[in-house]
């Protein structure tokens, strides 16, 4: 049971980005895409945050996102974008899809770690 | 070398056995743009080997002992696509050369008529403007990623430089498409994979699992999450139009793992830039080297090039949330 799930191909960034927050208490998991992410978000009701990368292979964040407001009718979990992305229209689109917030890549944790804990209800 | 500017310039292998015109050539090269890399007679095809990154050869008629015709003729063999500028004493032109020596040889000058020279080389290596704009950005785009990748190094670049050379060697490759209004092509890093090995051996470099030694799987993860970082400030800085979707060609890209080299098909000059990665921790411990390629090979329009000016979005820090 995790209270985040840390969703990008890169398996540096999802080690690094989950490493640090276990080292922060939190409990973790990861995906390697936004297919995965959807059935990792599907088979853990305790997942409260989702950070996660926009460009994958199989299914984008920004899909991802979509379907779980969509088809999993899921409207309470939050969603945050970690990402190299810093369009506008990408925004738009993340903001439609009801996302939290965006972070432009390189990841800093000391500056999203209370912001995330409060997301994740921790 | 270190230069943290935009200038342009492109490497020159110089085989001449002569002191008089080696000055002569240096001179010439400080005024042109280019940079000499010289070789003894008997290791010219070991430095071949080992610079990936030339645009030319530029080689003495006499050369060893007057052989160098026939050196010009085993270094076409082995590199045709790099082209061969050959000094000659007494006429500046390949007239009284056969049809197959005229194809090994680019151009001949003389050491009275330089200006040939110049102007061979202006067409064949300064073909293709790249805007200082870009090459700048490049630069400060790419070190920021390397610098947020790999922990605890300082970086540096050499000039950036053409590179006329239709494949390019080398052994661990990570590459991704860029796609504009202006430009459309590869950004391609390149490394050898035991030398990240190495350096990422001590566990300040690795964004590793805690315990766990780098493997390859980590080194690719690594170099392609770098890719991924300056492509994605690479498209924040540079990209404002996308491609027009009616007009989307593709070549093949060849890669040859046998000889281990990789081919974008394209005759035009490549962008190339050397960086050097050093421990800020340990400045005892050897540098790394990272190459980085811009082949625009299916599409380049410089005259519409258009640098993106900060917005309020961008006004947020990279790392920063931005909450909606």
């Amino acid at each position: 049971m995790a209270q985040i799930l840390v969703v990008d191909d890169s398996s540096t960034v999802r080690n690094e980005v989950s490493e640090f927050l276990k080292k922060s208490g939190l409990v973790v998991s990861t995906a390697v895409d936004g297919r995965d992410g959807l059935t990792k978000l599907q088979g853990d009701p305790q997942i409260k945050l989702i950070v996660s990368d926009v460009n994958m292979p199989n299914m984008d964040g920004l899909t991802m996102a979509e379907k779980i407001r969509s088809e999993l009718n899921n409207q309470t979990v939050n969603i945050v974008m970690l990402t190299t992305e810093n369009s506008p229209i990408m925004k738009e689109r993340g903001k439609a899809a009801g996302i939290k917030g965006w972070i432009v890549k390189p990841f800093k944790g000391d500056a999203v770690l209370a912001t995330f804990k409060k997301l994740a209800g921790a | 070398m270190t230069a943290e500017n935009s200038t342009l310039v492109s490497k020159v292998l110089v085989l001449d056995s002569d002191d008089a015109e080696r000055d002569n050539i240096k001179a010439f090269c400080d005024a042109n743009g280019l940079v000499p890399v010289k070789a003894q007679a008997d290791n010219a095809l070991a430095v071949l080997r080992s610079n990936v990154d030339l645009g030319a050869i530029l080689l003495s008629e006499c050369y060893s002992e007057c052989g160098g015709i026939a050196a010009g003729r085993a270094i076409h063999r082995v590199r045709p696509e790099l082209p061969i500028f050959l000094r000659r004493t007494a006429t500046p032109n390949l007239d009284d050369f056969s049809e197959a020596d005229q194809r090994v040889f680019r151009a001949a000058y003389t050491s009275d008529t330089m200006h040939l020279l110049r102007d061979a080389i202006g067409v064949s290596l300064f073909s293709r403007a790249y805007p200082n704009a870009l090459v700048r950005g490049i630069t400060e785009v790419t070190k920021a990623a390397i610098e947020g990748q790999f922990k605890h190094v300082s970086v540096e670049h050499e000039a950036p430089c053409l590179v006329k050379d239709r494949i390019i060697f080398g052994e661990l490759f990570s590459m991704i498409p860029l796609e504009s209004s202006w430009c459309r092509g590869y950004m391609m890093l390149q490394s050898e994979e035991q030398q990240l090995l190495s350096f990422l051996s001590t566990e300040a470099f690795g964004p590793s699992v805690e315990g766990e030694e780098a493997n390859f799987r980590e080194i690719n993860n690594l170099l392609g999450e770098t890719t991924n970082m300056v492509w994605g400030a690479f498209k924040n800085r540079f990209i404002i139009d996308a491609p027009d979707s009616n007009r989307l060609s593709q070549v093949p890209i060849i890669v040859n793992h046998r000889h281990r080299y990789i081919s974008f098909g394209s005759e035009d000059p490549l962008l190339c830039v050397k960086y050097r990665l050093h421990d800020r921790r340990d400045a005892s411990r050897e540098s790394i080297v990272l190459y980085q390629w811009f082949a625009f090979s299916l599409a380049w329009s410089p005259d519409k090039f258009k640098e993106n000016l900060p917005s309020v979005e961008s006004l947020f820090d990279s790392g920063e949330l931005e909450m909606f």
